[in-house]
Formats: C-alpha cells, structure tokens, sequence
C-alpha cells in the first residue's frame, strides 16, 4: 500500500492503518514531512462547525488530540493549548447562521454557546466590539503544533513498521486490468494494489494521473507572526465576514491571516506586501491593542479547495484500489485523527458510525454537496 | 564614558538634557541613543533572558535583536540602542515579555 503526500493527513492515515494491522504501507513524501500545507497552517482546532459532518469530526478529532502524544506513543508535547474559539457576527445573516450552526453543534456534543457584547468583552476584554452583534464561543476549541502533531503520527507509524521516503516525486501510476498495480517514482517503481493520494493541493493533478477528474484546487493563503508579548488573549478570533482570524501562541507571539476571495487559483504561495498591509490593518480594527507589534515573519500556504469547501475521500472510478483523500479546504489539521480512523476503517473492513459514502466526488454529479457555511 | 576625540568623525553634541531611568535621573545629549547615553552613564545590565533571567547587554547595538527591550514611556519592547534620548522620557528595564497597553 503506498500513501503519496507526508503531512498530517499521509502520516495520521498511515498510522492508523498500522494499528490495525496494514503495516505493509510505503509513505512518499515529495519534499520532507509537513513542507506541504501543513507545515504552513494556521493550526486552529475548531469543533463549531455549521456541517453534521464536519463538526462529527472536530468533535471527536479534538478528543484525540487531548491526548495524542498518548494515542501514537510520542515522546514529545503535540502543543495543545485550548483557549477556546470566540467567531465574531458582524451581519444579521451570520448572527442567524451562528445560531442554526449551535443546534448543528449540540447535536453532536459541542459545548458552544452564543454570547453578547458583554459576554465578549468578558472572554476578550481589549476587543473592539463596534459593528458586532454578538459571538459564539467553544472552550475546547484551540490549537495544536502541527509539526509535532504529523511527527507524532509518522514517529508512530515507523515504530509499527510503516517506511516513510522523503524527497521523492511520483511520476505516475501503473493501472492493470482497471486496478492500480504500481507507483512510478524518481527513485523507481513500487508495486502496490491500494495507493492514497493524500497529496493536497496537488491531489487532482496525482488523480489526473490515473484519469481521475477531481475538483481540487490550489488557493493561496496568507498567515504573518509577531514578535511575542505577554499573554493577553487566550482563544482564537475570528470573524467569517471580515475573513480574518487571530490567536496568540503560548510563547506570546501573534499569528493572524486572512481569507482573499480575490485570490485567484493556482500554487503561488509567495508572500505579498499587500497582505502585509491589509491584514495588519483589518486586525486592529477589531484588535487594536495589537496596532504596535512589529511583525517578524510572514509566509503563505495553499488550500486544497473543493467545490463545496469539504473533504473528498473517493476511489477512482477507472482504478480500483486508488482513493483520494484530499480536498480539505483550509481545515484539513483538525479534522485529520477522526478523518484517518474512517479512512482505516474502510480499508481495513471495519464498520464506522460515519458513513464514507458521504464523502464521495459523485456528491457533485448527485448534487448532494456537503455545504459548509463557516470558513475562512 | 564616551568618545571625546575621534581621527575622522567630530561631535557635535548640543547642551546636557535629561532623562530618568527607572526613576533615576540621567544625563545625555540629545544626539545620542537611550543606549548611548545609558552605558555613558554606566549601566551594563539591560534586559533579562526571558526563560533563565540571565543578563543581557547591549548586542547588535544596531536594532536587530531583541537584547535591549526597555520600557519607554509605557511602551515595551522598545529598541534603545536606535532610538534617540529626548528630554524627560522615562525609560524603564523590562523584565520578561512586554505587556502591552489594551
């Protein structure tokens, strides 16, 4: 079995199959672990979510980070830190979506709950609540490491018998007999009858290679981190219709970055002064106690859109045996433990209480889209 | 101490100011930097590492590191090796992370 793409959603898949026995599995990673998306996300682990489904995986994603250095036996600190998540409204139209995502949340066991001006002033006391109609707020929400949490994965993987090669491209596939039978790398060919394309924002390009059209697109997005300061904000800010989000890291500095929907497709992830600008600008207007942090890195990263901004998990229809997990539109690092345990447990002929089917490209010729009202 | 004499540069200093340094009275030229003017005076100690305490002094002298944070005027994580004295501003060690004003 071979997995093309080593970040988060490569390794944890990888891990997940080991521990259920599939231990033959080769991991390829085109440059080194997380130096995909995940290396450059913004980390946020968020369980308020406007979708059954997304907000199913958070929840039970979130449980499994609580305790992921025990889950993959990793001697490190993953770098969990739940100082909750405050989503901002700034319209009517968002303050009564919040309201109909809090009844999608409590019906899977989010612990979120809507609160006034005061009560955001009282999770956030600098905050400038102008133009704000009220939040909602989840304590267990937070972030994580990303790097540690993907090395926590593939560390355990490897100890069960799962090789990870770095540095090394797929060139393509071998189908035979409408059945994938073989990867073609730049360090030679391995046979395989199961291949998971876990490659991101080049998933539809790796699916092309087997004939397999996916919708996935690369979208640029762009994060800045400060110099650090005291604590003086422990939850995530965001806001969906300003499409910004903040959060300040244990260690005291701030990152923040913002959605574009002016960004245009394809694999730039180069940084621009006018983000720089911009998102500085956007974020002191709900923050100004940040208005005189000087900034000390920026860099960008790309989303693997889909259609309707949830994952795909998929076979290809003209190669049995290869599936695509991929498609994660900017919230794939969170979703990624309970996404790895439903990919396994298909693989493996487990039975799962999330039906997989759910996730299929077919979604979009059925017109069965997953629609995902909040993200940013 | 400070450079009276110099081959090639001259100083034109202008007249005595002052300012205060954790309350204490301090005299400097204008012209020079809070750092200048600190170390003229004989302070070596600056900052503190943020983790194990340890004394930091001045470093790059040049506004890179972060080896002289002080407090100026109420505003951490100030750079005073570049920026210049001004009468009456009071300037202050920071111990550990900047607390900024909300």
């Amino acid at each position: 079995m071979v997995i093309v793409g080593g970040g988060i959603i490569g390794c944890s898949v990888a891990f997940e199959l080991a521990k259920r026995g599939r231990r033959d599995v080769l991991v390829i990673e085109q440059g080194y672990l997380t130096s995909g998306a995940t290396g450059r996300c913004g980390a946020g682990i968020r369980q308020q979510w406007g979708s059954v489904l997304n907000a199913a995986l958070a929840v039970e994603s979130t449980q499994i980070f609580e305790n992921l250095e025990e889950h993959t036996g990793y001697e490190g600190d993953c770098g969990l830190n739940q100082g909750g998540y405050l989503l901002v409204a700034y319209t009517q139209k968002e303050w009564e979506q919040f309201q109909r995502n809090l009844d999608v949340q409590h019906s899977v066991g989010v612990d979120s709950y809507a609160v006034d001006l005061e009560g955001i002033k009282g999770i956030v006391p600098h905050i400038n609540t102008d133009g704000m109609l009220g939040a909602c707020f989840c304590a267990k929400d937070g972030h994580a490491d990303p790097f540690h949490c993907t090395y926590a994965y593939a560390r355990g993987a490897q100890r069960m018998g799962v090789d990870i090669e770095t540095y090394t491209q797929v060139l393509g596939f071998e189908v035979d007999g409408g059945r994938i039978s073989s990867v073609k790398t730049d360090k030679g060919n391995v046979g395989a009858n199961v291949v998971l394309n876990c490659a991101g924002n080049r998933a539809a390009q790796m699916a092309a290679l087997v004939g397999d059209e996916l919708p996935i697109a690369p979208e640029r997005h762009q994060i800045l981190i400060t110099e650090p300061v005291a604590h003086i904000m422990s939850p995530m800010v965001m806001s969906f219709h300003r499409h910004f989000y903040v959060q300040q890291t244990p260690h005291g500095s701030v990152i923040m970055g913002i959605g574009d929907p002016s960004e245009p497709v394809g694999c730039n992830v180069r940084s621009s002064w006018q983000f720089l600008e911009h998102c500085a600008w956007l974020v002191t207007q709900t923050l100004p106690a940040f208005r005189n942090l000087r900034v000390v890195r920026q860099w960008a990263g790309s989303y693997d859109m889909s259609p309707d901004r949830n994952p795909i998990i998929s076979e290809a229809g003209g190669a049995e045996g290869f599936f695509t997990i991929a498609g994660f539109s900017g919230h794939g690092f969170m979703v990624a433990p309970r996404t790895a345990i439903l990919v396994a447990n298909h693989l493996t002929g487990l039975e799962d209480s999330l039906d997989i089917k759910r996730f299929s490209a077919s979604r979009y010729k059925e017109g069965e889209l997953l629609l995902e009202p909040s993200v940013v | 101490m400070r450079i009276k004499e110099h081959p090639v540069l001259s100083f034109e200093r202008g007249g005595k100011i002052s300012f205060y340094f954790n309350g204490q009275e301090i005299e400097a030229y204008p012209t020079e930097t809070i750092a200048a003017a600190l170390h003229a005076a004989g302070v070596r100690k600056l900052g503190e590492s943020p983790e194990l305490h340890r004394p930091r002094g001045l470093f790059c002298a040049i506004g890179n590191c972060s080896s002289c944070f002080m407090i100026v005027d109420g505003e951490p994580n100030m750079r005073i090796c570049v920026m210049k004295v001004r009468p009456g501003i009071r300037v202050e060690e920071q111990k550990g992370k900047g607390v900024i004003k909300t």
